[in-house]
This record gives structure tokens, C-alpha cells and sequence, in this order.
């Protein structure tokens, strides 16, 4: 009796703290899974920005309430670096009931995840989304194989931004800097520099997004059709560096060591422009004493460089259906919104500078109004224009991979190193990391 | 009855040893299974030959560079760390000395912050137009470039690590100071050594234990460093910064997935701290 006592109580014992621990995993699981949830009317998302992106589904949703009452979303905010962590994990778990019905997703990462994770996503070929109402360039970064995976959001149709009384000071106006070349516009920019000691650009260090810009804007890319790199031997990134540090040498691009440097620099009026993607816009902004003083034009292009324009594009998003999703409805929701509402677009273009990536909502009058601002400039109508000019680029599965590679590379050439050596150990580090 | 009370013991310690191999040691063979494994994202498959991850890493320049940085912050920040450690803990133990509970409190206060809080107050102190910039421009001296240059980069990552592990090691030192018995201070002193004699050649030896143990721990945290290299320079400039550990996160989580080659790097770490902590512990470990 005794000893039965005791195998009992060591048995409790050893099976309390264990028990525990399997209780603790399973009152977690579910709650974050979107799909699963049992309700038919209820959407999970993952978007990042409130002033922006989680704005904008949050008028979406109302917009798709009017026909659907019971229509609810819900909206868990998750920064970009974290939603693609948990992507990665749950991928790589199988975990996928815990994905949300839709997430939103950088167009310079769609084709690596879609091509890595195929289990993640729910392929939107029989939502009856028009994606010819899309600019090609943009619809491309989330097609693979000729299947469309995401509905795009935010255009990242690049701008050139500059501070029109400097300009003044030095005797130019933007005219001077639109459908310019980048000699030209080196030309020009030494100039305002000795006569007003201002800079035009700035950027971080060590991020290629000025080169990655240049070289879209060529409708070249890190990579040939077949996905091999084309880091070495590469005409339009050789232009696109050499350009760069001119730039960063002649003191016109001020180089900075964090976004929020970067941010400070043309905010607090060290620098008196900007090229970047047209969400930059809302920073620009955020220098309410320099109202007025800011007009947007397009960018100069590389010289000797076949096919280069004076547009480009960085950064974007778009909105992907999850595997776990009820995908009639989130087809549903993102066709009659994000792919078929002029009213949403309009609304949330004065509020959040959303720039629509959807064609037809850019006929709309809102695009029209000018922007004080800007100097009473419609900037949003040009950008429109400006996104229907951007040459498609191939972003790939190792675009991140290519990118650091070549941000290394710049580096080094900047510090004094041998362009041509220089880029040639960038394509070696992208083939390693292919290999 | 010995055996018995025996088998309770290990009853007792039964579900906890259950719990430590479940949580750590299955994931940890899990890991070295996976580390033998190739291939993007969840289509793994068994590498040929079976060490191919390892073999890659022997050529792999950003490996190569990753290391090199790790072990130089290795090589300088623990020697100085420890060193001003003990100064520390020998000055604080004196007995003549006031308001000591604030000077521990002082001196201990960075290891209570976040490690990522502390990298983002450096990164501003030592940006461009940083707190550290203006300083030193008020004597005159030129603003450095402090983040963007592949040395003061280190430099700082270092003098991060150095205002936030001090304090933490010198406790260990109070503690193994405590230790110590002050008669043979005392003893020392009336031989007629100088307070420098004293603590070289009598505090120091007795301190000894304490010595391998904070090296061993400064050694396994210096190898795993992460939250500075990612915070302070995202391992910039052109890798100049980057630790293994943070690689070993783009390897995994920011490039294409490729776990198992991530895996292998987090054995090679493992390694590398078992190898150094052995030496520490054979070199240290001088009983007579």
C-alpha cells in the first residue's frame, strides 16, 4: 500500500511540471490564426504602418461594410521585419493555421517568399482581380510563373523632391533638374552647393537604394532573366556606382549612418532634396516651416546607358492571401476594394499620401487638387504619370542577397578599392550564396 | 533502505533533467541534424557529403570576416572589461570608502538595461551629428564619421560593451573580494608591499576562481554577441562589424532561409566557446 502511495505521488511528480508545459503550448495555439477562427465574416491582416497601410485597410473595411454588414477585419499591427520572421517561422513549422487571412508584403521580398515558402500563399488567378489595371512593373513583383500573388498596395514610384527657394538662391528652378541626365544634374547640384552650401541628396551609408533606383531606371537589373547575377561586367550598375560616388565625393550626396539621420537631414533643411520612393512624401511633410518650399519632379537618368528613363521606383507593398485565408472572401474584399474602389483611393490619398498602384482610381479629381505644400503642385497626379513610365525590373529570389553585396561593394569603392574588383567579389559573394 | 532513499532522489530529479533534455538537448541534436542538412526554406535534404555545411563555411569570405571581427572584439574588450572589473571591485571594497552603496549602484546600473535600448542611445550619441561629434568639436577636433568607418565602428561596439558588462563582472569580483581574508592583506602589508604589490600578487591569485569564471562567461557572450551588431551598425560598414551570431540570423531569417547551413554556424560557435572555455579552465585551474 505504501509503496503504491509512492509510486503514485512520484508519478504526480513528474508528470505536474511536464503537464504544465504541454497545457501552456496548447491554450496558446489559435488565437493569432486568422482563417481558422470559425467566423465567415471576420478577416485577420498584418500590416505595419498605422498612419498608413493599417489606415488604409481600415477604410477598406468600412467601404466593403456597406454591402456587408456583418463584414469585420482585424487588424494585427506587425512591423515588416517581424511579418517576415514569422512568415519564415511558420513556414518552416508547417504552423500554417496561425497565418492571418492576408498580410502585406514588400514588393522587393514577394518573389523570395513566394518562391521559398509556395505554402504560404494562395494563388489569386480565380479571384476574377483585373490585374491588367495594375502598371506591369508593379503587378510583376508579386507574379511568379505567370501566377499573380498579390493585389499591389502602395506605389513606390520614385520621385525627385527638392526645395524650390534654394533652388531659387542658386538661380535654378525645378525645371532645371526635370528630364535632366545625372551629369547634369551633378553640374547643377555642385553649383547650388558652392552658392547656397547646401547639398541636394542624402542617404544611408551603406544601403543601396540610390544605385538599386538608378538601375531600375534603366530597366536593369542585379540579375538576367534567368535568375544568374549580372553583378560583374554590368554597364548600367558600373554607370550607376561611378555616378554614386561622384556624387558622394563632390559632397552633393551626403552620406548618414541610420534612416532616421537620413529623415533628419532634409527635415531639419541640412539638405534641400530628396530621391526616393513617393512615400517619402509624409517625412518630407513633416517640416511644417518649409511648407511651400517643396516641389516634386522626376529623376535624372544615366547617361550612356541604353534604355534609361528618368523613372524608377523603390520600395512598395502588396497584399497577399494567405494558404490558411478564406480566400473567397479576402478575394472578394480585395477585389472590391483595393482593386476595384475609386472611393477608397480617394479617401485615402489626401489622409495618408497612399499614391494608388490601380489605374483607374488616378483619373479621379482628387489626384487633381494641388498640394500647398508643394507650392500648390498636384504632386500626386504627376507620380501617377510618372508610375505608368517605370521600367519593369527583376527583383529574384536573392535580391536582398545582391543588394548587400553590392551595398559592400560600394563601400569598398568608395573607401578607394577597384570598382571593377570590387564588383566582381560582389558577384562571387551572390553565387556563393546561391550555391 | 540506502537505495530506496537513493531512488527518490533521482525521483525528484527526474522531471526536471526531463524537462532540460526535452527543451535543450533534443533541439540541440535536432540542430546538429539539421546542420547536416541543405537546401531553401522547408525542402531540405540530406547534403552530400554529409559535412557539406561546414566544408562551405571554410569559404565563405563573409564567415571569414564575421570571425575575424568577433575575435577582435574577443582579443580587446574582455582583457580591459575584466581588468577594470577588479580595479573596480578592489576600489569599492575598501572599507574607508563612502556612499558605496551608490558607487555599486552606479557602476552596476548599465547591466540592468536593455541591451537594445543602450545600442540605439549609442547609435544617436555617435551619429554623424551626434552628442559625440558635437563634444569634441568644441576642441576643435574634426567630426568623425564614427559608424561608417570599418575601425571607429568597432571601436564603438566596444566601448558599448564595455559601459554595459563592467558593472555586471565587477559584482563578481565584490563577491569573490568578500572572499578573500584580510588578514592576509594585512599580512602582506606589514611585509611592507605597496597597495599595487598587494593587489597584484596577493588579492589577484586568490581571486582566481572568479577570474576563470567571468572570462569563461565574458568569452560565451563575446562569441554569441547579436543585439549590438544588429542595433548599432547593422553590421555595416561592408561587414565590417557584423558578428557570427547576426550572421547566422541573415543567414536564416533575412536572405533566403538556408537553416541548416545556419545551423552548422551555430555549432561552429558552439565549438569555439567549448575550445576557449576548456583552455580558460586548464589554464586557470592551478591546484596544487
Amino acid at each position: 500500500m505504501k509503496r503504491i502511495t509512492k509510486i503514485a505521488v512520484s508519478a504526480v511528480a513528474l508528470a505536474m511540471p511536464v503537464a504544465l508545459v504541454l497545457s501552456g503550448c496548447s491554450s496558446d495555439g489559435g488565437n493569432g490564426g486568422g482563417g481558422d477562427n470559425g467566423d465567415d465574416n471576420t478577416l485577420t491582416v498584418w500590416a505595419w504602418d498605422p498612419n498608413f497601410n493599417i489606415y488604409a485597410m481600415k477604410e477598406a473595411e468600412k467601404i466593403y461594410q456597406k454591402d456587408h454588414p456583418d463584414f469585420k477585419l482585424d487588424i494585427v499591427e506587425t512591423p515588416w521585419d517581424d511579418l517576415q520572421t514569422k512568415l519564415t517561422t511558420l513556414a518552416q513549422s508547417q504552423s500554417f493555421g496561425e497565418l492571418p487571412d492576408i498580410f502585406l508584403t514588400q514588393n522587393n521580398a514577394f518573389q523570395k517568399n513566394v518562391i521559398n515558402y509556395p505554402d504560404l500563399f494562395s494563388g489569386l488567378g480565380d479571384s476574377g482581380i483585373d490585374f491588367s489595371e495594375f502598371p506591369k512593373a508593379v503587378a510583376d513583383y508579386s507574379t511568379v510563373d505567370g501566377v499573380n500573388y498579390g493585389v499591389p498596395f502602395d506605389s513606390g514610384t520614385a520621385i525627385g523632391a527638392y526645395r524650390t527657394d534654394v533652388l531659387a538662391e542658386a538661380g535654378y528652378t525645378v525645371a532645371d533638374f526635370t528630364d535632366i541626365t545625372w551629369d547634369d544634374f551633378l553640374t547643377k547640384a555642385k553649383d547650388v552647393l558652392a552658392k547656397t552650401g547646401k547639398p541636394l541628396l542624402s542617404g544611408q551609408a551603406g544601403s543601396s537604394d540610390m544605385i538599386m533606383m538608378m538601375l531600375q531606371s534603366a530597366g536593369a537589373s542585379l540579375f538576367d532573366n534567368d535568375g544568374n547575377p549580372t553583378i560583374a561586367d554590368n554597364a548600367a550598375l558600373e554607370q550607376a556606382i561611378s555616378t554614386y560616388t561622384e556624387l558622394v565625393k563632390s559632397g552633393v550626396f551626403v552620406e548618414v549612418n541610420s534612416w532616421d539621420e537620413y529623415i533628419g537631414t532634409f527635415v531639419n533643411g541640412s539638405v534641400a532634396g530628396t530621391i526616393n520612393g513617393v512615400w517619402i512624401v509624409g517625412s518630407i511633410q513633416s517640416a511644417a516651416d518649409q511648407s511651400g518650399n517643396w516641389a516634386v519632379t522626376n529623376l535624372p537618368k544615366l547617361d550612356g546607358v541604353p534604355g534609361a528613363t528618368n523613372y524608377s521606383a523603390n520600395g512598395g507593398s502588396s497584399w497577399a492571401v494567405s494558404s490558411n485565408a478564406n480566400v473567397e472572401l479576402a478575394e472578394d474584399f480585395l477585389k472590391s476594394t483595393f482593386a476595384g474602389s475609386t472611393e477608397l483611393y480617394d479617401t485615402i490619398l489626401p489622409k495618408a499620401g497612399a499614391v494608388a498602384n490601380w489605374i483607374p482610381a488616378g483619373g479621379s479629381s482628387v489626384y487633381a487638387q494641388p498640394s500647398d505644400f508643394f507650392g500648390g503642385q498636384a504632386i500626386f497626379a504627376d507620380v501617377v504619370k510618372f508610375g505608368a513610365s517605370v521600367p519593369s525590373n527583376n527583383t529574384g529570389v536573392y535580391y536582398y542577397e545582391a543588394r548587400d553585396a553590392v551595398s559592400a561593394a560600394i563601400t569598398k569603392i568608395i573607401g578607394g578599392a577597384d570598382p571593377k574588383d570590387a564588383l566582381a567579389e560582389a558577384q562571387s559573394t551572390v553565387e556563393f550564396a546561391m550555391g | 533502505m540506502d537505495r530506496r532513499l537513493n531512488l527518490t532522489g533521482w525521483g525528484f530529479l527526474l522531471p526536471a533533467a526531463l524537462l532540460i533534455v526535452i527543451v535543450s538537448f533534443v533541439p540541440m541534436i535536432q540542430a546538429f541534424i539539421l546542420s547536416l542538412q541543405t537546401g531553401r526554406g522547408t525542402r531540405l535534404t540530406f547534403a552530400d557529403p554529409l559535412w557539406y555545411n561546414y566544408q562551405r563555411l571554410l569559404g565563405d569570405e563573409i564567415f571569414k570576416q564575421t570571425l575575424l571581427n568577433t575575435f577582435i572584439y574577443l582579443i580587446i574588450q574582455v582583457p580591459i572589461m575584466l581588468v577594470l572589473a577588479m580595479i573596480l571591485a578592489s576600489l569599492l571594497n575598501n572599507p574607508r570608502l563612502k556612499w558605496k552603496g551608490f558607487w555599486r549602484t552606479a557602476i552596476f546600473l548599465p547591466a540592468a538595461v536593455s541591451l537594445v535600448s543602450y545600442s540605439l542611445v549609442f547609435r544617436t550619441m555617435f551619429a554623424n551629428d551626434g552628442f559625440v561629434n558635437d563634444a569634441i568639436g568644441i576642441f576643435g577636433v574634426e567630426p568623425v564619421n564614427w559608424l561608417g568607418e570599418p575601425n571607429t565602428a568597432r571601436f564603438v561596439l566596444i566601448l558599448g560593451l564595455l559601459w554595459r558588462w563592467t558593472g555586471y563582472n565587477m559584482i563578481f569580483f565584490l563577491a569573490g573580494l568578500q572572499n578573500i581574508d584580510s588578514s592576509t592583506i594585512e599580512a602582506a602589508r606589514i611585509d611592507g608591499a605597496n597597495a599595487w604589490q598587494t593587489f597584484w600578487r596577493v588579492t589577484v591569485p586568490q581571486l582566481r576562481p572568479i577570474i576563470v569564471l567571468t572570462a569563461i562567461m565574458s568569452t560565451n557572450g563575446t562569441l554569441q554577441l547579436f543585439d549590438e551588431s544588429w542595433n548599432l551598425t547593422k553590421g555595416g560598414p561592408a561587414y565590417a562589424s557584423m558578428t557570427m551570431s547576426h550572421y547566422l540570423y541573415e543567414i536564416s531569417f533575412q536572405r533566403n532561409p538556408n537553416f541548416g547551413y545556419g545551423a552548422a554556424l551555430s555549432y561552429v560557435i558552439l565549438i569555439l566557446v567549448a575550445i576557449l572555455a576548456f583552455i580558460q579552465l586548464k589554464v586557470g585551474d592551478k591546484r596544487d
